[in-house]
């Protein structure tokens, strides 16, 4: 049975596309399911040193499109699961040095041999958007509680509903209780009603993100953190399982009885 | 403290003005139709209106308003003349 085809994106640069890609990947790779994560921004790679991996890199991914060495020689594993692989983006190429349709075979290509491939897109929605998108079978649009954020992730999921891509999923990054408690930033509920798309998790702002990236280590290898718990549940929900939602702080006691007295 | 005294005295939170903002934003950017549909739409318009009165091809304008919280599709025609039977 083929493999799921997942691509992370946003519109927005920024928003924690490859912390997600890294975490969530890292999570399903420790499930013991054979995971290949694949660096689509071209000349703005981020993902190896998201994931420590930056030192290894021999081949990338226009070398494996172009010919230039078989797939296996891109894959580079992971420090620490071995059933865990990413393919660098190429740093000094252009964005159009890959069309959809290769990206399409190549993708194709993994998800027969691996049970997830997850795409990290670029930010943008011009050529590397279209060819992260090309492949897939699930989008995950990553959005922050900002404004600008939120516009961008409506773009990308009318452009993704428009290239017929319907299993869409919203991750809510960086979200701030405290501010969501205090009624200054939108919460949950606010940003699925404008942008209607089902909500797979939400992920709490966290410093920990910061001092993982710093190491090169996913969150989710720390036990105790609450954004690591949260990629967690996030990638279950990928894999089938019933969670129960993420609490956003909106609907304590507290955050309803204020809802009452000023709306 | 200060905003929750803002607040006691009617000031909305920056949320339910971040969400008001973008109920609008949204719907303007969702109703961006570019060009070629837009005259594709004033076509089918003019065809459908053309079955029951004679009407002035060129005066056909077909243009979407942005109100403060609904969007309106407003179509001026110069009607020549109404047929008294449909003609199909």
């Amino acid at each position: 049975m083929a493999g799921k085809t997942i691509v992370v994106t946003s519109g927005k640069g920024g928003v924690g596309k490859t912390t997600t890609v890294a975490n969530l990947g890292t999570t399903l790779a420790k499930k013991k399911h054979s995971v290949v994560m694949i660096d689509t921004d071209i000349g703005l790679r981020n993902l190896d040193v998201v994931m420590g991996l930056e030192n290894r890199i021999v081949y990338n991914l226009v070398d494996v499109i172009e010919g230039k060495c078989r797939k296996e020689q891109a894959m580079i594993r992971d420090r620490k699961l071995p059933n865990l692989y990413i393919i660098p983006a190429a740093q000094t190429r252009e964005k159009n040095s890959v069309t959809p349709e290769q990206m399409k075979t190549l993708c194709g290509d993994l998800s027969a041999e691996f049970d997830f491939v997850i795409i990290d897109c670029p930010a943008g929605i011009e050529q590397g958007f279209k060819n992260a998108i090309a492949g897939a079978d699930t989008a995950l649009v990553v959005t922050t509680p900002e404004v600008s954020a939120i516009r961008d992730a409506d773009r990308v999921i009318g452009l993704l509903e428009a290239s017929l891509l319907k299993n869409i999923h919203l991750i809510i990054n960086r979200l701030n209780v405290k501010m969501v408690k205090r009624g200054d930033s939108m919460s949950t509920d606010d940003i699925l009603a404008l942008l209607s798309v089902p909500l797979l998790g939400v992920v709490p702002e966290s410093e920990e993100v910061v001092v993982s990236t710093n190491r090169g280590v996913p969150l989710v290898h720390e036990r105790g953190s609450k954004a690591g718990a949260a990629f967690r549940r996030i990638a279950a929900r990928l894999n089938g399982e019933n969670i129960a939602p993420d609490e956003d702080g909106s609907d304590g006691f507290f955050g309803r009885m204020k809802r009452l007295i000023w709306n | 403290m200060l905003s929750i005294l803002k607040r006691f005295f009617g000031e909305k939170s920056s949320g339910q003005v971040a969400r008001k903002r973008m109920q609008l934003v949204l719907m303007h950017d969702r109703m961006d139709i570019t060009p070629d549909i837009m005259e594709a739409l004033k076509n089918d318009i003019i065809g459908v209106l053309s079955r029951y009165m004679e009407i002035d091809n060129k005066s056909v304008k077909v243009n979407l308003e942005q109100g403060k919280d609904f969007t309106a599709l407003i179509s001026n025609v110069q009607v020549k003349r109404v047929y008294r039977h449909a003609s199909n």
